[in-house]
């Protein structure tokens, strides 16, 4: 742990990034909470579906040499045909059995995923990012810091989803029918809500989400099928601030994540400083959501 | 019962037997993987503790392998210590680290404990054992090479002396589990599992007990550790991350953390079944964990116990005769509220 | 001086006040009863004598030593046994494993001991093997000892529970509504059940129960509890004539 001089003229630099890599693990995060609120599942496969939707857009779009926006369409796509195939197959043959076991399901997904992807595209070579927009960017009037139209794009993508989410859940009929289902899903299916096609929509939708989070985020950090995969711990670190129920505290959860990893560079040249900051805020995050008087969580 | 008990006796008289013959007749390479088999089937014993017996899901056992590994590998090819303090000394560390992962984990249950274990393995792959951050423990990028022990005298040089020692250590680990098992210590763990409230309200310390159970399930895998950085004769980070841990759940989970006979089989079958795949079909390793992810998929959604554990139910109920609830005129109980494990 | 002693014990949950000002002694050798409608905060109270919650204002002293900050363990080191309104036995583990658990508790074998067979541990082992065989004898489950607690009808769990409760050998036992799901038969000779305990084991104990006729008959002295608040006390003669008992509790029953 060697601490090189202090180099504050980073700061504005890396909030730029954390910031923009927050708005990904928001995305993220949404999916997860999403899906946790509705069926009660935390998905750890949630960062697997996003690395294999992601390299859905890579072949699409990296490979074959197509244009980015169509590598995003077929990752969304995938995101959703994954998200429809876990629910259907292997979730819902399993109403009424023990959450833990439908969790450990996702992590059976996870390695599936994982190994099929390193399979397919090569578990350590390099590849290339799907490229969405031109790198090219702006200088903030008055300042050094340089905000490439990437990532203000991925930034305004993660926010316009994020209000998007929540305001479907708020004001239309799919969302309204997911919040009673994350309620009390008997009541639900008391007033004539489909409980099976509500959780389904939720698992879609989420991992739609988790593949657009993918393609975003590829420019941001190593770009292979483990990292990618494990993008799910950061999203599970937003959604537990979040208390893994609410969505505008896991979003805000998701830009302090990205903060609080990116801000250790301007003190050191240790790269694994990143995963001290991840995992310092992971066991706040649990300690938080455990303190003493407050277990009235619904946990399974 | 005495059937039962027979069965069970022969069935661990012929797998020792079996376990120390067919390796006798295996070449040299062979022997190796029996080694690492019986070390995997050390880990998995970990699990069959630390989930089986207590109900606590762990996705970071060779994060504690790892203490075991890289103590042997730095007091051993860094400082010349003897191999045995060395190996005690992981052991002793990864317990340290069990209990301290234990002491996190202690209000948390289930779903989060599972993302705190995830957690703790993702720090160790990309901080503790990362090079550059503790090079006198991890050895930075070159890794420590400890040399082969000795064994009272009898060097453990040969594959075949190493694999039976290892052999010996995962047979004498099993019988410690299973007296625990049989024990208090298992009885007062199954009850911190099926009532926490009312294990305290009897005058248990779950605290105490529940560290214990993490300790222990540490040291174990501690203890393969130790045995792996020999056993390669070199230690390297790739060795013990993350994916080693999931998969190595997974395995404990497919053939039932409920029974020990699961930690031979579960070694085994991680060894050999992906050097089968390599040697005998057009398959690569990496369809190893396509179908050992399939294969946990599949088990939890049709037989959630195991496979290990399922077999000797049936065996059980053939061998032991039903009983009868006493002839009482009253009714049976309401549903049991299933056991939580969350 | 009582063996437990409440004074002004008051909890709440968010708007709702569980407890309010509680005030209860139980001396040595009595049966205590206390009475009240449902949700009067009766199992809130146990929960709090327990130390499975921690009361907001006043203090609980057991044999004359302030019980705050002790913890539910240490409790029951203390002497203190409880059985549980909603069945709390260990379900998936044999009968004879349930009385022995409190046993274990109390005994000082260590894993080490275990994993090596020492003979300290086989002797502690048969020790309570012994011991909690002839607390199933007492309670008339020696037959049903190698079965699955969770198998067992309500009336034998009821009674599982009180052996296990039994095995720590307690000062004083808890026991919070020991005959909810019993028929008539069976709570009468739960009554009978209590007074062979009183005697053999020479233990206190405060009663939780609905059943008014098992708390009359059982009963020295009655606490009568309505929305966490004692609206009565005395003998079993004097609470049954209180017209603000017969208002709170009687008359709802009637």
């Amino acid at each position: 742990m060697i601490l090189a001089e202090a180099r504050f003229s980073l700061l504005p630099g890396l909030t730029v990034i954390g910031i923009v890599l927050g708005g990904t693990y928001a995305l993220a995060a949404i999916g997860i909470v999403l899906i946790y609120r509705v069926s009660g599942v935390l998905n750890f496969a949630h960062g697997a579906v996003a690395m294999f939707s992601t390299f859905i857009a890579y072949q699409v779009s990296v490979v074959s040499g197509l244009p980015g926006w169509l590598g995003l369409l077929a990752a969304v796509a995938a995101g959703i045909a994954m998200g429809f195939i876990i629910e259907r197959l292997t979730m819902r043959p399993l109403a009424g059995k023990p959450v833990l076991t439908k969790v450990v399901i996702t992590i059976g997904w996870l390695i599936v995923l994982q190994a099929a992807a390193a399979l397919i595209w090569k578990a350590n070579a390099y590849h290339r990012a799907v490229k969405l927009v031109s790198k090219s960017g702006f200088r903030l009037t008055g300042t050094s810091v340089v905000v490439g139209y990437d990532q203000l794009t991925t930034l305004i993508v993660a926010l316009v989803l994020a209000l998007g989410t929540a305001a479907v859940l708020k004001y239309t009929m799919l969302g309204a029918s997911m919040r009673a289902v994350a309620d009390d899903p008997e009541a639900a299916r008391l007033w004539g809500i489909s409980v099976n096609r509500v959780t389904a929509a939720s698992w879609m939708a989420g991992s739609a989400m988790a593949a657009i989070a993918g393609v975003l985020i590829t420019p941001l950090i190593t770009f292979d099928t483990f990292s990618l995969t494990l993008i799910v711990i950061d999203a599970f670190v937003a959604a537990l601030i979040g208390r893994l129920t609410s969505l505008p505290y896991a979003v805000l959860g998701a830009f302090i994540l990205g903060l609080v990893q990116e801000y250790p560079t301007a003190f050191t040249n240790n790269s694994g400083m990143h995963e001290v900051a991840t995992f310092a805020l992971l066991l706040i995050a649990l300690a938080v959501l455990f303190r003493p008087g407050s277990r009235k969580l619904r946990v399974a | 019962m005495s059937d039962l008990r027979l069965v069970r006796w022969t069935a661990v008289g012929v797998g020792v037997a079996l376990g120390v013959l067919i390796p006798a007749l295996l070449t040299d390479f062979l022997r190796t993987l029996a080694a690492d088999a019986a070390i995997a089937g050390l880990i998995v014993l970990s699990l069959v503790l630390l989930t089986g017996m207590v109900g606590q899901i762990s996705f970071c056992q060779y994060s504690f392998a790892a203490m075991g590994a890289f103590t042997v590998g730095s007091l051993v090819a860094g400082h010349h210590w003897d191999f045995w303090l060395a190996l005690l000394v992981g052991v002793f560390f990864a317990a340290v680290v069990g209990v301290l992962v234990g002491f996190v984990a202690l209000r948390l249950s289930g779903l989060f404990l599972a993302i705190l274990t995830i957690g703790v393995a993702l720090f160790f792959d990309r901080f503790v054992l990362a090079a550059g951050n503790w090079n006198s423990f991890s050895g930075g990028l070159s890794s420590w090479r400890p040399g082969r022990p000795s064994f009272f005298g009898i060097g453990l040089r040969g594959e075949y002396a190493f694999y039976l020692f290892a052999f010996g250590v995962l047979l004498a680990a099993c019988l410690l589990v299973w007296n625990l098992r049989t024990g208090k210590t298992g009885r007062v763990l199954r009850a911190v599992r099926e009532s926490e409230v009312a294990a305290s309200t009897v005058g248990l310390n779950l605290t105490a007990w529940k560290l214990t159970a993490f300790g222990i399930s540490a040291a174990l895998a501690g203890l393969a550790g130790g045995l792996a950085a020999v056993r390669v004769g070199s230690v390297s980070a790739g060795s013990y991350d993350f994916l080693h841990s999931i998969s190595i759940a997974a395995i404990a989970i497919v053939f039932g953390a409920g029974s020990i006979a699961s930690a031979p089989a579960g070694g085994i079958f991680l060894i050999f079944g992906r050097e089968a795949l390599i040697d005998w079909t057009p398959f690569s390793t990496q369809w190893f964990d396509v179908i050992l992810g399939a294969g946990l998929i599949f088990q939890l959604v049709h037989a959630p116990d195991g496979v290990v554990v399922d077999i000797e139910r049936r065996i059980t109920r053939r061998l032991r005769p039903p009983r009868q609830m006493p002839s009482e005129s009253e009714q049976r109980s309401p549903e049991r509220v299933p056991a939580e494990v969350g | 001086m009582a063996l437990l002693d409440l004074t002004e014990v008051s909890i709440r949950f968010g708007g709702v006040q569980a407890l309010l000002d509680v005030s209860l002694q139980v001396r040595e050798g009595e049966i205590v009863g206390l009475i009240g409608p449902n949700g009067a905060g009766k199992t809130t109270l146990f929960n709090c004598i327990t130390g499975v919650l921690r009361p907001d204002s006043g203090h609980i002293a057991y044999d004359g030593k302030d019980l705050a900050g002790v913890k539910t363990h240490r409790r029951a080191r203390l002497g203190m046994a409880r059985t549980f309104q909603n069945l709390q036995l260990f379900g998936r583990m044999s009968v004879l494993e349930n009385v022995m658990v409190p046993i274990d508790a109390f005994s000082p074998g260590t894993p080490v001991g275990d994993a090596f067979r020492l003979p300290t541990a086989r002797f502690e082992e048969r020790k309570a093997e012994e011991r909690a065989r002839a607390l199933l004898y007492f309670l008339d489950l020696l037959d049903v000892a190698d079965l699955q607690a969770g198998d067992l009808s309500v009336g034998m769990q009821r009674r599982l529970e009180l052996a296990r409760a039994l095995a720590s050998n307690p000062r004083l036992l808890l026991l919070d509504e020991p005959a909810a799901g019993l028929d008539a038969r069976e709570t009468a000779a739960l009554a009978d059940v209590l007074f062979r305990i009183r005697e053999q084991f020479k233990v206190t104990m405060l009663l939780v129960d609905h059943d008014m006729a098992l708390v009359m008959r059982a009963c020295d002295h009655i606490y009568v509890l309505d929305f966490g608040r004692i609206i009565s006390e005395g003998p079993p003669e004097d609470v049954r004539d209180d017209p603000e008992v017969i208002q709170a509790y009687l008359g709802e029953v009637a």
